[in-house]
C-alpha cells in the first residue's frame, strides 16, 4: 500500500471511515476486517469476482445490509442501531442499483419528486423544478410524464441516477449500474457517471467497466473472499498488480 | 460503406385473417372437431327454444295473485313482481323507501364519477365519498340521528341489506386486513403472533359457525344490560371473516413486490410508513386486484348465509314469500332464479369494474 494512503488515515475529515468491519450471513463470513477511508470528492471503483463482498460493502454504507463487528462513519455520523440515525445517513447517500428499482406505479417525475417531497418536506413546485433540472442533466426531460416501463434500460438507469441526485447527496453509491443493460446502452449511463465524477461528487462504484475505472477512478479496490486484496491507482492496479489473485482476475476479464 | 435500410412491412396473407379462416381454424380443423362442433350446436338448438319459451314467450307477466298465472307451461313472473318490493327493500316502511333509493343512486353516481373525473378530483372527492357511503347510508336508513323517522334495523331487509352489509364490511376489512398482513410480516414476535392467530382463526372457522358465534356467543362478551344490535354483530363477524381472507391475499401481494422496491425506498431515506403506503401498498393492490375481487364476490354471496340466523336478507325473504299461504303454487324455480340473476348481475358488474381498475393501474406498457 502506498505512503499516500498511510497519511490519509490520520485525516479525520474523511467522508467515509470504515474500521475493522466484519459481517456474517449466518455462519458465512462475507466481510473480513475491512478498513477503508474515503476522502471527500474521491472516486473509487471496487471490482472483484462475484461473491467477493464488493456489493455487500457498498450496501453496508447505507445500511441496506447490517454488519456485526467494527464501525462505520458516514459524513461524521456513526452508524448505530437507531432508525433516526440510519435515516440521517441514508439522506446523505444516494444509491443506484443494478436493476434500477424505479417505482413502476409512479411517473418518472413522481419517482424523482417523491424523496424531496416526503423526506425533505419540500413544496411540490420546488421538488418538480429540481427534478426537471436533473432530468435535463441526464438528458431525458421529455420523458417526465411517462412510466418507467415505457423507457429503455439505459433511460431507466439514468432516471435512477437523477432520482438519487434530487436528494442532493454527499456520496453516490453505484452497485453494478451497467450490468443489466444492453451493450448499446452502457455508454449513455457511463457518460452520465463520468460527468458526475468531473463535478467532484464522491463516488463508490462497483463495476466491471475497466475503461470507466481507468478514466475516472482515483483509486481502484480489488476484493476477493471478503477482503480488500489490493488498492491503488488504476495505472498501478492494471499495469503492475502485486498479487497473483489480481493478476488472474485481470487476465480473466481483459482477455476477451 | 453500404447503408442499411429495413425491409418494408407486408400485409398479412388473406388465408390467416377474416371469418372463414377463423371458422376453419377454430371450429372445423379436423373431422372429429367438426363432429363435436355440430353436436354442441344440436344440443343448444334443442335446449334453448323451450327454455326461452318458458322464460319469456309463455311466461305470465301480469296480475297480482298467483291465480293470474294461467299458463302452466310458462314461468310465473307475477310471483316475483308481486314480491319485488320485499325482495329489494325487506319490510322497510313503504313511505320511507326513498331513503334506500337515494343511497343506491348515490352509489351509482359515485361509481360513474370516479371513472369520469380527473385523477386529482377523483382521489380527493369521489374515493373518500365512496368509502364513507355505507356509513352515510346507515345513518340515513336509521334516520334517528338526522331528524327523520327512526326505522329500527328489524325492518331492514332484502337485497338492500346484502349490499349494505357487504359494502360496510369490505370497507373496514380493507385497511384492517392490510394491517394484519403487515403484522404477519413484522419482525416483532408479539405483533406477528397476534396477526397469525387472528388470520388463521377467521380463515379457518366456517363462516356459518362464525355467524352463530356472532349471534349467540358475542353478546356474552359485552357488559351486562347492553343490547348490541344483531346487525351490528353480524357486520363485525363479516368484517373479521373478510379480513382473514384479505390478509392472505395481501400477503401474496407483498411477496410479489421485488425486494429492490424496498431497498430503493430505504435508500431514499423514506420512513417505514411512507415506504409502506407510498411505494408498497399501491403495488400490492395492483398485483392482488383479481384476488381482492374474488374475495369481495365471495363475501357478497356469503351474505345470503345470514338467512340461517334469521336475518331477512334477499334469500330468506324469498323463502318467506315461497311459504306464504297465498303463493303456495310452487314458484321456487322463479324465485331462486331471480335471486341468482340479481346476484349474478352485481357480481359481474363488480368484475367489470375491477378489470377496468386493473387496466388503469397497469403502467407497464402504456405507450
Amino acid at each position: 500500500m502506498s505512503i499516500k494512503h498511510e497519511q490519509s488515515i490520520e485525516n479525520n475529515d474523511d467522508i467515509i471511515i470504515i474500521k475493522d468491519l466484519n459481517k456474517w450471513y449466518g455462519d458465512f463470513h462475507v466481510l473480513k476486517d475491512i478498513n477503508l477511508r474515503v476522502k471527500k470528492g474521491e472516486r473509487i471503483v471496487i471490482c472483484g469476482p462475484s461473491g467477493s463482498g464488493k456489493s455487500t460493502i457498498t450496501r453496508c454504507i447505507n445500511r441496506l445490509e447490517e454488519f456485526q463487528r467494527g464501525s462505520l462513519t458516514v459524513n461524521g455520523v456513526e452508524m448505530i442501531e437507531d432508525v433516526k440515525n440510519i435515516e440521517a445517513i441514508r439522506r446523505e447517500v444516494g444509491m443506484v442499483f443494478q436493476h434500477f428499482n424505479l417505482f413502476p406505479h409512479l411517473t418518472i417525475l413522481e419517482n424523482l419528486t417523491l424523496g424531496p417531497i416526503w423526506v425533505q418536506k419540500k413544496p411540490k413546485k420546488e421538488a418538480e423544478a429540481i427534478a426537471m433540472k436533473y432530468l435535463e442533466r441526464v438528458k431525458i426531460p421529455d420523458q417526465a410524464q411517462k412510466f418507467p416501463g415505457q423507457l429503455s434500460g439505459g433511460q431507466q438507469q439514468r432516471v435512477a441516477i437523477a432520482r438519487s441526485l434530487c436528494m442532493n447527496p454527499e456520496i453516490m453509491l453505484f452497485d453494478e449500474p451497467t450490468s443489466a443493460l444492453d451493450p448499446e446502452m452502457i455508454k449513455e449511463v457511463l457518460d452520465v457517471m463520468v460527468e458526475l465524477a468531473d463535478e467532484g461528487m464522491t463516488m463508490l462504484c462497483v463495476t466491471h467497466e475497466m475503461g470507466f475505472a481507468k478514466k475516472v477512478a482515483d483509486r481502484v479496490i480489488f476484493m476477493d473472499a471478503g477482503e480488500i486484496v489490493e488498492q491503488n491507482t488504476p495505472e498501478e492496479i492494471f499495469n503492475n498488480p502485486q498479487t497473483d489473485r489480481l493478476q488472474l482476475f485481470l487476465s480473466q476479464i481483459l482477455d476477451h | 460503406m453500404k447503408e442499411f435500410t429495413p425491409l418494408p412491412d407486408k400485409p398479412a396473407p388473406n388465408d390467416v385473417v377474416g371469418i372463414i379462416p377463423w371458422l376453419r381454424e377454430n371450429l372445423f380443423p379436423t373431422p372429429l372437431n367438426s363432429l363435436v362442433t355440430l353436436a354442441i350446436i344440436a344440443f343448444f338448438a334443442t335446449l334453448i327454444p323451450p327454455l326461452f319459451d318458458w322464460l319469456f314467450f309463455s311466461a305470465n307477466w301480469s296480475g297480482t295473485t298467483q291465480d293470474a298465472c294461467t299458463n302452466k307451461d310458462g314461468a310465473c313472473w307475477v310471483f316475483v313482481i308481486a314480491w319485488s318490493k320485499q325482495f329489494f327493500y325487506g319490510s322497510y316502511p313503504v313511505e320511507e323507501i326513498w331513503r334506500i333509493n337515494t343511497c343506491l343512486l348515490a352509489l351509482i353516481a359515485i361509481i360513474i364519477a370516479s371513472f369520469k373525473l380527473h385523477k386529482d378530483l377523483r382521489n380527493k372527492i369521489a374515493i373518500p365519498l365512496f368509502l364513507l357511503l355505507p356509513f352515510l347510508s346507515i345513518i340515513l336508513l336509521d334516520g334517528s340521528l338526522i331528524g327523520l323517522e327512526y326505522v329500527a334495523t328489524d325492518y331492514w331487509g332484502g337485497f338492500t341489506l346484502n349490499v349494505m352489509l357487504a359494502a360496510a364490511s369490505i370497507i373496514v376489512a380493507f385497511p384492517l386486513s392490510f394491517l394484519w398482513a403487515l403484522g404477519r410480516r413484522s419482525d416483532m414476535p408479539f405483533i406477528r403472533s397476534v396477526s397469525v392467530i387472528l388470520i388463521e382463526f377467521f380463515r379457518g372457522v366456517p363462516v356459518l359457525a362464525l355467524f352463530f358465534m356472532g349471534s349467540v356467543m358475542l353478546p356474552l362478551f359485552f357488559p351486562e344490560g347492553t343490547n348490541v344490535d344483531k346487525l351490528l354483530r353480524v357486520w363485525i363477524v363479516l368484517t373479521l371473516f373478510m379480513s382473514g381472507y384479505m390478509a392472505e391475499v395481501f400477503r401474496g401481494g407483498f411477496q410479489a413486490v421485488p425486494n429492490g422496491q424496498y431497498e430503493a425506498a430505504d435508500s431514499l431515506g423514506l420512513g417505514f410508513w411512507q415506504k409502506t403506503l407510498l411505494i408498497i401498498l399501491p403495488q400490492v393492490i395492483k398485483i392482488s386486484m383479481p384476488n381482492i375481487l374474488a374475495t369481495f364476490v365471495m363475501l357478497f354471496k356469503n351474505t345470503t348465509f345470514l338467512l340461517i340466523i334469521g336475518i331477512f336478507e334477499m334469500l330468506s325473504t324469498t323463502q318467506t314469500a315461497l311459504t306464504n299461504s297465498n303463493w303456495l303454487g310452487g314458484h321456487s324455480t322463479e324465485g331462486y332464479l331471480f335471486v341468482a340473476v340479481v346476484f349474478w348481475i352485481c357480481c359481474f358488474s363488480m368484475s367489470m369494474i375491477s378489470s377496468s381498475i386493473e387496466r388503469k393501474l397497469d403502467t407497464s406498457h402504456r405507450n
